[in-house]
Parts: structure tokens; C-alpha cells; sequence
């Protein structure tokens, strides 16, 4: 008997083995009973649904910025009486919603080149290439500076003007223009790709001030040396959006106002010169729209998470 | 002499009671093998559970296998001569999370005169020098007004998802790309303007251009659910179809004619309001 039961028992401690080593390895199930709960719809369920996916499939959402312990994230979602006597102070309202942000931007400098075009224009369309340099000042908030460079092309609607009612317009031409913004980012989303791949992205919100350079594009070529150009104060305000494809890397859209106190070319027999022309000019505000796609790159390039102690 | 062998060398002479030890034994043997190689063995073939997992579980499928309708207001964007206002209807069916065919219509209840129609009526005289040059009157009489777009699109939705808004409002949204047909209304400022023929007249400088022009419709929207059965849907859209915003000669061969019809751009913003229903969404698993 004493053979059967040596077996027995190396067999009970096999099954025994691996049955504990399954469990560490499956982790967590009693998280992923509490996702199943209720479906991962709003804030709170977001929070439920995501955790233990977070900490199966890491790589996807990202995990969260507070990571209590899995235990005690349980007996605080318990919301039990019982639980809030446990030895941590964290409430259920201690949990942010949403995973892990996937890019830290504070205390980091973005330069992010771009290019765009003038969308507001029904004469000249102007294509733009220009860079910003932004500092973070924290994950939300910045202050940059932007230069642009600008290329004209006229549209057939400036050609039609002179067939249609035998009249010229004013126009003017941007060269180049700079400016100071500052920026705050009030909207922070991730989307799922067909449902495969999350992608978090974000929406900001931008002011500020500087100047364009214009050019008068005279209406009778014979005028063309009498052509002045204008530095124009100029106020922006603009919205956009950056998704973040790495930890150094973002794409950017933009669409940004450029408000411009232009001045055009006077009635031609009121000046002789440029200097005349520009005293004489007709001033008007111009709202410059401009969308623009770009890239975000990060220095450092790397950055860390920090977690309450 | 005989030699007595050892009853192990003699399996023909083993007692029942041997044989049932050495069955036990090679039953725990067999046992405890089986059990330890298969947990292996399976350990072995697993692969990750999550390797063909979606990326989101357990949500609230809002779209799936659901119509929708709603009311709303767009507006042409960078328009030469009108803006125009529209009251607008939406429907549609989702076939799937990701595929939708959809038919709106929108409806002008104002159109107004662009900064660009007021600089050129204002620099116009009423008695103009040549004949191809018009008065503000017959200038603005051809320019042409939209009174109704009507189009069905098919809506393609690759991305889904959730944002906050200052880190306490939270919203579930998609982002679609359309691809459609569309048909736009149109009528000059003054209807009296003879009709546009095919033949070229150079006398006719105006002419009106008017009825429904079919063309293309391509763009992209969104919807921003407020509750799993409302939500604001935001589109921008370009129609494009052979018009003549202004009415006049175009090519150049002088008088206004059909040939005068060029494929135009026409941009709108609209913005909705649609219930979907069943107004409760399925749950993915």
C-alpha cells in the first residue's frame, strides 16, 4: 500500500502545482467577474470595464494613471460599508475614468512643422508652410511661436470678375507672418479603430497675436512697382486636434483664424508712388482661415509617469 | 538440482494479490502522468485569450442593426454670392457598426447676400460703358440661389470611441467618412431671365439657370451621443454638380448659355439632432 500512496500523493502535489501556478497566471478574475458586470458604456462602467482589461492587455489601453492595488480597487467599487473601513483611504471617486493618458506633454517642447491652405478665400488660395514650437507648460496648458510662409494661387473666380463684370478686384497676396499663441486643451478622447486598436487623441483651443506681411497685388500690371506691402497686426484664434501615435510623435489638425487689418490698393488715379498708394490705401479686416495638418515631434523624446505615493 | 527463482521472475506464478498491487501501480503511474502533461501540453497550445480580442468588450453597441432620425439646420460654407440657410431631415439605417445608408434632405429658409456679391454690385454703375458690363441690377439678377439639397450617402465609420471634455463630461462618439449622390435646387435672384438654352446667344449676358442638378456627394461627420438613443450629428459636405453661380458667361465665348455649367463645389455644414432606435442598444460581447 505504501507505493499507491506515495503516487497518490506526488500526483496531488503535481495537480496541486499546477493548478496554483494556472491561477497566478490567470490573475485577477474576480476583476474581470466585476468588468462583465455592466457594459463599458459610461464614466463608471468605463472604469469597471477597463480595469482588468488594462491589466490583461496592457498594451492596448494603456493601464491607469492610479493604480491602487486590484484588491482594494475591488472593495471600493463594492461601495460596501464594510469596504470603506479598509486600510486605504481611496473611494470608488479616487478611480479616474479613463486609462492611462498615452502621452505626457508637460514640461516637454514640441516642434511641429505644418502645411495648409486658406479655406475662406473666393479669389486667391494660399498655401501655407510653417512650424510651431510649443513649450508645455503642464499636460494642458502652452505657450509657442509660430512662423509662416505663404504661396498665392489665384482661383478662376479672380480671372471671371473681368469677364463677367468687366470689374478688377483687390486682392492682396500674404508673404510671411509670425506669431505668440496659447494653448489649453479642454477635450481628451481615445477611439477604437474598427474596434482593434485604441488611439487617444485630444482637442485644443489656441490665442494669440503677431504679424502678417501682405502684399498689394496691383489690378493693371503697369502698376506693379507702385505695389506697397503692409505689416499687419494680427490676432488668431484657433482649435485642433493632435492624436498621439508615439511618445514622441503626434499628427496634428488645425484650423486657425488669422485676423487681418489689411489694406488695399486705392483708386489708382490717387497716388503716383507706393508710399502715396499705402497712404491712401482702403483698410479692411480680413479673416484669414487656414487649415493645416502637421506632425508634433516631442523633446525629450521619452518621458515618465508619475503615481501617487 | 532445481533452482527456486524469485516469485518476480516468475510472473506465472504471481497470486491474484500481486497482480491487483502491480494494476494500482501502474494505475497511479499512469495517473499522475496523464495529469501532468496535459495541464502542459495545454499550457503549451495556449495562446494569449486576448490575441483576437477586440479592443473594447462589453459595450453598448449604438449603431449596430439600428435606424436613425432626426431634424436639424445647415449652412453653405464659402459661398460666392448667397449663404444659405437650410432646415434639414436626416434617416438611416446602420447595417453594421461601421456601415451605414443614409438620406437626408435640406430645406432653404434664407438665403443671404455675400460681402463679395456687395463688393462687386457697389462697383457697378448704372449706366455702364459696354454691354458685357451690367448694371447691379442684372448683375445680381443671374446669381443663383440654392432652395433645396436633397441626397442619400452610404457612411463608412472605421473610428469609435469615448473623450471628456474638462475631465468631467464624457461622451461616446464615432467618426464617419460619406460617399453618396445628391440632387441641388437652384433659381436665379430674378426667375423672369430668359432659360439658359444650349444655343449661344451673344445678346443673352444672364440667363437663368434653375431646377434640380444632380452631382456627387462626399464629406465627413460625426455623431456625439448625449444618452445611447440621442445624439448631436455634425456633417460637412461638398456637393458637387454643374452650376453657374453667377448666372453669367463662363467660357468665355461671350453670352450665357448651358455650357456655361461648370462642375461647382457647393460646402455645407449641418448639424442634427437623430434618435436612434430601438432606443436600447444591444450589448457587444
Amino acid at each position: 500500500m505504501k507505493r499507491p500512496a506515495i503516487c497518490l500523493f506526488i500526483t496531488v502535489a503535481i495537480v496541486g502545482w499546477a493548478a496554483i501556478g494556472h491561477a497566478k497566471k490567470g490573475g485577477g478574475g474576480k476583476a474581470a467577474d466585476a468588468g462583465e458586470a455592466k457594459p463599458a458604456d459610461d464614466g463608471a462602467a468605463d472604469t469597471k470595464a477597463s480595469e482588468p482589461k488594462a491589466d490583461a492587455a496592457g498594451s492596448e489601453t494603456g493601464g491607469e494613471a492610479v493604480e491602487p492595488e486590484p484588491g482594494k480597487v475591488e472593495e471600493e467599487i463594492g461601495a460596501e460599508p464594510k469596504a470603506q473601513k479598509a486600510t486605504t483611504t481611496l473611494t470608488w471617486k479616487d478611480i479616474v475614468v479613463l486609462p492611462r493618458k498615452a502621452f505626457l506633454k508637460g514640461n516637454r517642447l514640441e516642434l511641429a512643422p505644418f502645411s495648409g491652405v486658406t479655406v475662406n478665400d473666393n479669389l486667391i488660395r494660399h498655401y501655407v508652410f510653417g512650424v510651431d514650437l510649443n513649450y508645455f507648460l503642464t499636460d494642458a496648458l502652452w505657450v509657442g511661436v509660430q512662423g509662416q510662409y505663404y504661396v498665392k494661387q489665384t482661383l478662376p473666380e479672380y480671372q471671371l470678375l473681368g469677364l463677367q463684370y468687366n470689374r478688377l478686384s483687390s486682392a492682396n497676396k500674404y508673404l510671411y507672418g509670425g506669431s505668440l499663441n496659447f494653448g489649453y486643451v479642454p477635450v481628451y478622447g481615445k477611439f477604437a479603430w474598427i474596434n482593434r486598436r485604441i488611439v487617444q487623441w485630444e482637442i485644443w483651443a489656441s490665442a494669440g497675436f503677431g504679424v502678417t506681411m501682405t502684399e498689394v497685388m496691383a489690378r493693371d500690371p503697369a502698376n506693379d512697382s507702385k505695389a506697397f506691402k503692409n505689416t499687419a497686426l494680427t490676432p488668431n484664434v484657433g482649435i485642433g486636434s493632435r492624436f498621439f501615435l508615439a511618445d514622441w510623435l503626434t499628427v496634428n489638425f488645425a484650423l486657425r483664424d488669422y485676423i487681418i487689418p489689411d489694406k488695399y490698393e486705392p483708386n489708382p488715379n490717387t497716388y503716383a508712388n507706393a508710399d502715396q498708394a499705402k497712404a491712401n490705401a482702403d483698410s479692411k479686416l480680413v479673416n484669414n482661415l487656414i487649415f493645416y495638418v502637421g506632425v508634433g515631434i516631442y523633446f525629450p523624446m521619452k518621458f515618465t509617469y508619475k503615481t501617487p505615493g | 538440482m532445481t533452482i527456486q527463482r524469485s516469485t518476480k521472475d516468475m510472473p506465472m506464478l504471481t497470486t491474484t494479490e500481486h497482480a491487483s498491487r502491480r494494476t494500482a501501480r501502474r494505475l497511479s503511474l499512469l495517473v499522475a502522468l496523464a495529469v501532468t502533461a496535459l495541464p502542459l501540453a495545454a499550457q503549451a497550445q495556449r495562446k494569449s485569450p486576448l490575441a483576437d480580442a477586440p479592443a473594447v468588450r462589453k459595450r453598448y453597441e449604438l449603431r449596430q442593426t439600428r435606424f436613425e432620425l432626426g431634424v436639424g439646420g445647415a449652412s453653405t460654407v464659402n459661398q460666392d454670392f448667397y449663404h444659405t440657410f437650410f432646415v434639414g431631415v436626416k434617416a438611416g439605417f446602420h447595417f453594421t457598426d461601421w456601415l451605414s445608408l443614409s438620406a437626408f434632405g435640406d430645406f432653404a429658409v434664407a438665403n443671404v447676400s455675400t460681402g463679395f456679391q456687395g463688393s462687386i454690385t457697389d462697383a457697378l454703375g448704372d449706366n455702364p460703358p459696354i454691354d458685357r458690363e451690367p448694371t447691379p441690377g442684372e448683375a445680381k439678377a443671374g446669381m443663383q440661389k440654392i432652395t433645396n439639397i436633397l441626397g442619400a450617402q452610404l457612411e463608412f465609420t472605421p473610428f469609435t470611441g469615448k473623450y471628456s471634455m474638462f475631465g468631467k463630461l464624457f461622451a461616446s462618439y464615432d467618426f464617419y467618412g460619406l460617399l453618396g449622390a445628391a440632387m441641388i435646387s437652384v433659381k436665379p435672384t430674378d426667375e423672369a431671365l430668359p432659360d439658359c438654352g444650349d444655343a449661344k446667344n451673344l445678346s443673352i449676358f444672364s440667363c437663368k439657370v434653375s431646377g434640380m442638378k444632380p452631382g456627387a456627394n462626399v464629406g465627413l461627420g460625426f455623431h456625439s451621443y448625449f444618452t445611447n438613443y440621442l445624439a448631436l450629428n455634425v456633417e460637412f459636405r461638398d456637393v458637387i454638380a454643374k452650376l453657374n453661380p453667377s448666372g453669367r458667361d463662363v467660357d468665355g465665348v461671350g453670352g450665357a448659355n448651358n455650357a456655361d455649367l461648370t462642375w461647382t463645389h457647393t460646402l455645407l455644414v449641418s448639424a442634427n439632432l437623430q434618435f436612434f432606435f430601438p432606443t436600447v442598444p444591444g450589448v457587444s460581447f
